[in-house]
């Protein structure tokens, strides 16, 4: 299985503060990838460098094997929706169709249009006169139209209400599963994704600090509670990701290379969310995909 | 492609064919009044002949006609509101409402998107220019033709081929600014201030030396020599037979005048007759002195000054489209 994004070593400096900093990762082909981070975490900008409207200052992406930006080839292989949807609002919905046309070679216009009619969106209404969850839909309309390989979505679901993610998440796994795409969601919630990702990038303070399949990351975590002590070494724990204590009791999520069978410790599964935030309240702590990815190469970006 | 341009753009597009509407529209409904008047009271007549003087009639005439002269201001500024609203948000409105994001991330490539929505803007930025220009070169030949004023600068500035130089300069200018500051209206102010300042100084200071000027001296006395040639006189000053000063343009200051004629001597508490200057100007063998460039060339001024102002098109084009692929946001 190869990767349909590979970031090595990558950064992205503005002036003195880095956005984004020796993010390395690999999202495997195929993948419904979570790109989850609190606010300023970096992920516009890693999504920003995927689609080549950012330059790294440091390290290297690659989609779909090009590189973003310097090679037009890869620019019909992917589908874009930026952070807030941006259209053009004085253009109709049939105009952002059009324009999707006249910008792409590639282009299905009868699935659009089919889309957007079965969601009840009608075409000579303008963009700007759009509901927050009908806007997200065009956006999203206009980029599985390319039938791309590869969907970037920035915090596609931000703005919409509950009913409006239901239908925005429906229609982008029909189209993820129809052209067995591979996409990257953005979002600082995982609970909005849980549903349909099945691969988790977490990123904090401008680093990579967990990368996998979502399945097997909950395989490899578990929650132990016992009563109240200190804690040094348990046999099958690599690291304590987060513990704490009440008056009587110790709870730890801790990562994992085999059973714990310490009897003092009641073992439990852990739910993704609860990964998630205990990785975030530590940022120290990591659980990245082990030497697999390659020594970080020097490459000379220009 | 040009539709996607055409689509964005149509609001500036149409507003600008509206007013150039609006402008043929005038000069239609004013031309032919002056046209008949420029025969009617004979001074077409009079100035093809070329050896009469038809000051009088020349100076009836453009007191007549002359308040018009007011729409050589609009036509100065027409090339300029191009770059404000049509050059300015073209690259600068796409970053302000994040729809460059969108655009460049569809299947071509920024220089492409770049390339067609310039190429529809800046062909019809020429176009406008032209047939603006046509019609108001037309329209203001007998107003040029009695003033003698082909060459001068304002009116060597709307006529002829250098306004759609102009339109192309204030939309590169608007483009640029655009690119490199990425807010509309700075973007605007930016444009209109560049677009004022190269054309000042170009008028002020350049297009005087696109060639060297000739210099002519004639006698202070009898008609300028040079009337009707439609020459641009740059400057004018009356001197005595060794080349001393004896006033600025085409008369005299007393005070320079005075040591040489003892009859001038101030302080018989009297302004001196006419009769006293006039012979001792002969006496010190006054002349006027001008330099000039000949009103044969005019195209060449005309060709200079719109490769000059092509040229900053291009550069300013090159710029922006370097700006478009490589700077990113």
């Amino acid at each position: 299985m190869s990767a349909a994004l590979v970031a090595t070593g990558l950064g992205k400096r503005y002036r003195r503060r880095w956005a984004l900093r020796e993010c390395s990762l690999e999202i495997p082909e195929g993948r419904v990838a979570a790109l989850v981070g609190p606010n300023g975490a970096g992920k516009t900008t890693l999504l920003h460098l995927a689609t080549g409207l950012l330059e790294p200052t440091a390290g290297s992406v690659r989609v779909l094997g090009a590189v973003p930006g310097k090679d037009p080839a890869l620019l019909p292989k992917f589908g874009f929706v930026a952070q807030d949807v941006p259209l053009y609002r004085n253009f109709t919905v049939a105009d952002m169709l059009a324009f999707g046309r006249g910008m792409n070679a590639r282009w299905d216009d009868a699935l659009a249009r089919e889309r957007l009619d079965r969601l009840g969106i009608p075409l000579d209404d303008r963009v700007g006169h759009l509901s927050g969850g009908q806007r997200a839909q065009v956006a999203l309309a206009l980029a599985l139209a390319k039938r791309p390989q590869m969907l970037l979505l920035d915090e596609p679901l931000a703005s919409l209400d509950p009913l409006a993610r239901r239908d925005f998440l429906r229609v982008l796994m029909e189209g993820v599963a129809e052209d067995g795409a591979t996409a990257v969601l953005s979002s600082h919630l995982i609970s909005d994704l849980e549903r349909v990702c099945d691969y988790l990038i977490l990123l904090s303070s401008a680093r990579t600090q967990v990368a996998g399949d979502i399945e097997q990351l909950l395989s490899v975590h578990r929650v132990l509670t016992g009563p109240r002590r200190d804690v040094d070494r348990i046999a099958g724990v690599v690291e304590v990701v987060q513990e704490s204590h009440t008056e009587r009791q110790t709870t730890l999520l801790v990562r994992t290379d085999g059973p714990i069978l310490d009897p003092a410790w009641e073992v439990h599964e852990v739910g993704l969310e609860d990964l998630v935030l205990a990785y975030l309240g530590q940022p120290s702590a990591s659980a990245l995909p082990e030497p697999r990815l390659a020594p970080i190469r020097k490459e000379v970006s220009r | 492609m040009i539709w996607v341009a055409w689509r964005q753009h149509r609001l500036q597009l149409l507003t600008g064919a509206l007013l150039l509407m609006l402008t043929g529209a005038f000069l239609l409904a004013t031309g032919p009044g002056i046209f008949s008047a420029f025969r009617n009271t004979g001074l077409a007549h009079c100035l093809a002949l070329r050896t009469s003087d038809c000051g009088d009639l020349a100076d009836a005439f453009l007191n007549r006609y002359g308040s018009l002269q007011f729409v050589v201001a609009l036509f100065l500024v027409l090339p300029a509101l191009g770059g404000l609203f049509w050059g300015a948000p073209l690259i600068a409105r796409e970053v302000e409402q994040g729809t460059h994001g969108l655009a460049w991330t569809q299947g071509v490539t920024r220089g492409r998107w770049f390339g067609a929505k310039l190429a529809l803007l800046g062909a019809s930025a020429a176009a406008g220019a032209a047939i603006l220009t046509w019609g108001l070169s037309w329209w203001s030949r007998p107003l040029v033709a009695a003033g003698d004023q082909r060459f001068t600068p304002g009116i060597f500035d709307i006529r002829g081929i250098v306004p759609i130089a102009y339109a192309l300069f204030a939309v590169a200018l608007g483009v640029a600014a655009g690119a490199l500051i990425r807010r509309t209206v700075a973007a605007m102010a930016v444009a209109f201030a560049g677009f004022g300042a190269v054309r000042l100084a170009v008028d002020l200071w350049l297009r005087r030396h696109y060639m060297a000027p000739r210099v002519i001296s004639s006698t202070f006395f009898g008609p300028s020599p040079r009337s009707g040639s439609g020459d641009w006189v740059l400057s004018t000053k009356t001197v005595d037979a060794a080349g001393r000063l004896l006033g600025a343009g085409r008369g005299i200051d007393l005070n320079l005048v005075a040591p040489r004629c003892p009859a001038l001597q101030p302080g018989s508490g009297q302004f001196p007759g006419k009769d006293v200057i006039l012979g001792c100007l002969q006496r010190v063998g006054a002349r006027v002195v001008s330099v000039y460039q000949p009103g044969n060339r005019y195209w060449a001024f005309q060709w200079i000054e719109t490769g000059i102002f092509v040229l900053l098109a291009a550069g300013l084009i090159a710029v922006s489209f370097w700006w478009v692929r490589r700077r990113v946001s």
